[in-house]
């Protein structure tokens, strides 16, 4: 930092400013948006997973109570292709045509004046369907199956040749199930027409796609499109997308000239704003006998919905994980007749994880060498494709004070060896990489005659702690206190930014806080650079301090002004700038390879050895995510991510019928999620220097929490019983 | 329009008159889950919802061995309750391990006796056979993922299962459930009370239209017999029991006496396990007779792919709990 500020905020454990906001219930989320003289839309979905409408018999739902129009595919105008984003095409419309892809499809939507008259009305739309038979499972011969989809199949070195000539070799495949995101808040749209001006509040990580995507659709000017979201239900990567049901939202209201509301309900979450697909993994090791490696061969099969498109790659992670000269990683997308997958925190990490660090345990455990030293003697000390240093690694670290931390050492090795009662003990762990991700953001920073600052971006606080570190990083370089920063996120009008996703919204808008702030500060200079009533007369931002609502000279602090009084001097309600960062991992001169986070992941659990029941008795995460901006946040997500990583492990998955293609277990009673219960106490410790490449050297976090966590409880579970599950998530009938 | 009748009753004889006369008339009170049955999976069959949450059928009573539960008692309430901590507390534990802390404090005991499946066959209006809600259309859910369904008393016609915790202990213990009708009162054995589907699936018990549960009489357990209720499951709350077990027994001299075993989790209703009963009584409390026990228990169960894991597992949860209530050392 060029900035030389008196006070630290930036790390501290701050409590979130929008904390009261929530638990008073005054937060508005998107559900929560009322407009005098609303609508209310119902989804009417799809009873069969492929065929075609014969008809749709809509008479009996419009002659019900205050219901206002139902739209099918019949009566809805011809709309242009939504644009597509940076990770793909748009999902596919279902209106288009008669045409059903999948179960809960939308077929008609229903509006009426109030929810319950829609619902009521929805269930007299009858549809006449022309059924034909679904591809539903991933191994399906009559499956189309769709290689290198993303066009990222590599290899470096020569894998066929160096698994051939292995001193030890390993091959296994693995499966992971369906799970689905599942925020807690509904996903709602309220789309509220003003001539050609189109307001919509709409749970999306993504505003600015949001924006974009409707322009596109209603062709309007993206300017003439308002989206808003200052607060989010979570997420988890379902609102990465602008789905059709937000389409047909904002068509509704056009057509009916009235605001119109949707709410999905807990089973259309399911449906319709994507999940975390299955896969089918082959993971082939080759080493020598002292475990390092030499080849790597990772490829990954998942599916995709009929006539879409996902970004969700099982090998992502792979090929920068270890030192090791051969690897190649493939993947495939299979296309089924299912709802479409999405993204979900970490995805195809997550998946690639379980497989690779499982693999890596089994290794360790046929060559007699401990897990942890395993991965320390195949450490990538340097990038393995390009031989750059990296911006900061301290892994090695999280592993060694990991294993201390977590008395892995003092267990006994063998598998079946530890035992509480009737529960066999084991312990697991797995290392964690994670990708570089950092993406261009704006902000603007104002300070006004009061001395207090605001900060707006159109970025998402999706419940991780946005709100909060942006007013700590605003107050920190602009020498205020955290309760001086006004920050207002989540509208498409304001400058700007990226989604919150891909754990990158922090370290992008953080360079932009931190430009803005400099910006700022020589505006305040430039003011009063021929002022002669003012100490900072001609300065440079190198020659002063911010510090309690003033700035002053570093070698006289005496010398110095409030903002106000520079402000009030020169009769001006405030000043304003817009801060920017353009991240280039490529820039010239930059002889190093940009880090994500990395962690090492430590999993203790019980097995009831007649029963088969699995709980996590301890778990720890040591994490280098670098300069970590706000140490309590940062400590919430990785927990929550951790819990999530739980839940893979042991508990979630979608269920689909093998004949239907219908999910058997679409509500919060059926499909499971941890509860408290299945919590132990969570240590997360961070570890590591601030990056040299990323913004104030801070490295994202929001996802890696939850990599690593299902293999370190399936090598946890194998320490217990000796028994290798390769499959998730891990339930009692694998284990009893 | 669809639309469900609300009506609050306001005595005990105008309930049962208000249902006894409209065949599409249910009972509304905590537990029974008819909001979510009517309102969110479409798949109730009632038109008019008798509340009868006002009533006054709460709270419990100590008649001499009897613990005399009213209908309208909440799981919270029961499970706190001193009779049942000190006489029941396989009841306690059966309680506590059901449903969520939230739900616990508004299901009452007659909701939950009257639970319905929750078969997500049953329970998706999509799904068109289901033999429970459409007589003879057949059952979907035997050819689908099936790990939450029934092994005992279960058929092609139907592998629901009656999930409560609560109904296995109170089958064990020959609780005895009371009725009122129009025509006056009758009691039935909880043993006697549910029907296994066999080829009706629809008919669940053998309540007449418009009888209300008034109280549930739960013997209590002789001094000097032990007791437990042990729940097998992936999350450690609120989910329902794969397998479950509920024991009542005294060892005397290191012989079996007065032998009370029902499941849970594997039964298309509250599962009675008479002929394991038979094998333990007068028998010696080792792990072999437990064994044979558990055997005699799960003799002849109907599985389908995605349930055969069960009749181990519930093998498994009988020799546990016998264990664990004998003494008797893994």
């Amino acid at each position: 930092m060029t900035t030389v500020t008196a006070n630290k905020i930036i790390g501290e454990p701050v409590d979130r400013i929008d904390g009261t906001l929530k638990v008073t219930g005054a937060a508005t989320y998107p559900s929560d948006v009322t407009y005098p003289g609303m609508a209310y839309a119902v989804l009417v979905g799809s009873t069969i997973a492929v065929g075609r409408i014969r008809a749709i018999d809509t008479v009996d739902a419009l002659a019900a109570p205050g219901v206002l129009t139902v739209l099918t595919h019949e009566n809805i105008p011809s709309l242009p292709d939504a644009p597509a984003s940076p990770f793909g095409p748009p999902p596919r419309f279902p209106l288009r045509d008669d045409r059903v892809l999948h179960q809960g499809q939308h077929v008609a939507v229903v509006v009426a004046e109030s929810p319950e008259q829609a619902r009521n009305a929805a269930r007299f739309v009858r549809v006449d369907y022309e059924e034909t038979v679904p591809v539903l499972a991933i191994d399906d011969p009559a499956a189309p199956i769709r290689s290198n989809p993303f066009g990222t199949d590599a290899e470096h070195g020569d894998v066929i040749a160096a698994l051939a000539s292995a001193e030890v070799g390993y091959e296994e495949t693995f499966r992971t199930a369906p799970v689905t995101n599942n925020p807690l808040g509904l996903f709602a749209t309220v789309a509220c027409w003003d001539d050609e001006r189109l307001v919509v509040h709409e749970s999306t990580q993504w505003p600015m796609q949001a924006r974009r995507t409707l322009a596109g659709v209603f062709s309007l000017a993206e300017t003439a499109v308002r989206v808003l979201v200052p607060h989010l239900g979570g997420a988890f990567g379902a609102g990465l997308r602008t789905w059709p049901h937000t389409i047909l939202t904002a068509l509704a209201a056009r057509l009916l000239d009235r605001p119109v509301k949707l709410v999905l309900t807990r089973p259309q979450m399911f449906t319709a704003v994507g999940h975390r697909p299955e896969s089918v993994q082959r993971v082939r090791l080759g080493a020598t006998r002292e475990g390092r490696l030499v080849a790597i061969d990772h490829e990954g099969t998942a599916p995709v919905a009929a006539e879409e498109f996902t970004f969700d790659r099982m090998t992502t992670g792979t090929p920068d994980a270890y030192d090791c000269p051969n690897v190649a990683v493939r993947d495939r997308l299979v296309a089924l007749n299912i709802p479409n997958p999405g993204f979900m925190r970490a995805p195809g990490h997550a998946e690639g994880s379980f497989a690779l660090e499982s693999a890596m345990d089994e290794l360790a455990f046929r060559l007699g060498i401990d897990p942890v030293e395993l991965r320390l003697r195949n450490f990538a000390g340097t990038h393995p494709r390009t031989g750059l240093p990296w911006s900061s690694n301290a892994l090695r670290e999280c592993y060694r004070l990991g294993a201390e931390r977590f008395g892995w050492y003092v267990r006994d090795p063998v598998p079946r060896s530890m035992r509480d009662g009737e529960w066999l003990v084991g312990c697991g762990m797995a290392g964690v990489t994670y990708q570089w991700y950092v993406t261009p953001c704006q902000v603007r920073i104002s300070i006004g005659r009061d001395g207090t600052a605001r900060v707006a971006c159109a970025g998402t606080d999706i419940g991780t702690g946005t709100y909060t570190i942006t007013a700590q990083l605003a107050a920190e370089m602009l020498g205020l206190d955290v309760e001086q920063v006004h920050v207002e996120l989540g509208d498409s009008d304001l400058p700007p930014a990226p989604q919150s996703g891909g754990s990158g919204l922090a370290t992008s808008l953080a360079g932009a806080v931190e430009d803005g702030t400099r910006r700022l500060l020589d505006a305040f200079l430039d003011l009063v650079g021929t002022d002669d009533r003012s100490p900072l007369r001609g300065r440079t931002r190198r020659e002063v301090t911010a510090n309690a609502g003033r700035l002053h000279l570093v070698s006289d602090p005496d010398a110095g002004e409030p903002y106000a009084h520079m402000l009030a001097r020169h009769d001006l309600d405030e000043l304003t700038v817009i801060g920017e960062k353009i991240p280039d991992p490529q820039a010239p001169g930059l002889d190093m390879a940009p880090s994500g986070a990395s962690a090492a992941q430590f999993v203790e659990v019980r097995v009831h050895e007649e029963l088969g029941m699995l709980r996590v008795s301890r778990l720890l995460s040591v994490m280098d995510a670098g300069t970590v901006l706000n140490e309590k946040t940062a400590r919430s997500q990785v927990s929550g991510a951790l819990v999530m990583g739980i839940g893979m492990a042991m508990l979630e998955e979608t269920v689909f019928d093998p004949a239907t293609g219908r999910i058997t277990n679409g509500t919060f009673a059926d499909y499971l999620i941890p509860t408290h219960a299945d919590i132990p106490d969570v240590d997360v410790v961070f570890v590591g220097e601030p990056d040299r490449v990323n913004p104030l050297g801070a490295k994202g976090l929001g996802e890696v929490g939850l990599v690593g966590l299902p293999a370190a409880v399936a090598n946890a579970v194998h320490h217990a019983t000796g028994k290798r599950i390769r499959s998730l998530p891990i339930t009692i009938e694998k284990l009893f | 329009m669809s639309t469900v009748e609300y009506v609050r009753a306001q005595d005990v004889p105008g309930a049962i008159a208000l249902v006894a006369a409209d065949v599409a008339a249910a009972y509304l009170a905590g537990g029974t889950t008819q909001v979510d049955l009517l309102l969110k999976d479409g798949v109730g069959e009632a038109t008019r919802l008798v509340d009868i949450g006002r009533l006054p059928l709460a709270g419990t009573e100590q008649v001499g061995d009897v613990l005399r539960v009213r209908a309208l008692t909440t799981m919270a309430d029961l499970a706190e309750d001193p009779v049942v901590i000190a006489r029941l507390p396989l009841v306690r534990e059966a309680l506590l391990a059901g449903a969520s802390p939230q739900l616990r404090n508004m299901a009452t005991i007659g909701g939950n006796l009257l639970q319905r499946t929750r078969c997500r066959y049953f329970r998706d209006r999509r799904v068109t056979a289901c033999n429970k809600r459409r007589p003879g259309s057949g059952c979907a859910a035997v050819h689908g993922p099936a790990r939450m369904h029934a092994i005992l008393g279960a058929s092609e016609n139907c592998i629901a299962l009656h999930a409560s915790d609560l109904c296995v202990p109170l089958v064990a213990l020959d609780a005895v459930v009371h009725l009122q009708g129009t025509g006056g009162s009758r009691t039935v054995p909880l043993t006697a009370f549910y029907r296994v589907p066999s080829q009706r699936p629809d008919v669940e018990n053998v309540l007449e239209h418009g009888e209300l549960v008034t109280h549930v009489d739960v013997p209590l357990l002789p001094s000097g017999m032990r007791s437990a209720y042990l729940k097998v499951r992936d999350r450690a709350s609120y989910e329902f029991a794969l397998t479950s077990a509920a024991a009542a027994l005294s060892v005397e001299d290191g012989t079996i006496r007065t032998p009370r075993l029902a499941l849970g989790g594997v039964g298309t209703i509250p599962w009675r396990a008479r002929e394991a009963e038979d094998v333990l009584r007068d028998a010696p409390a080792t792990a072999d007779t437990f064994r044979a026990a558990a055997e005699a228990a799960v003799r002849d169960p109907f599985t389908v792919p995605g349930t055969e894991f069960k009749v181990e597992l519930a093998k498994r949860t009988i020799v546990r709990v016998l264990k664990d209530v004998s003494g008797v050392p893994s």
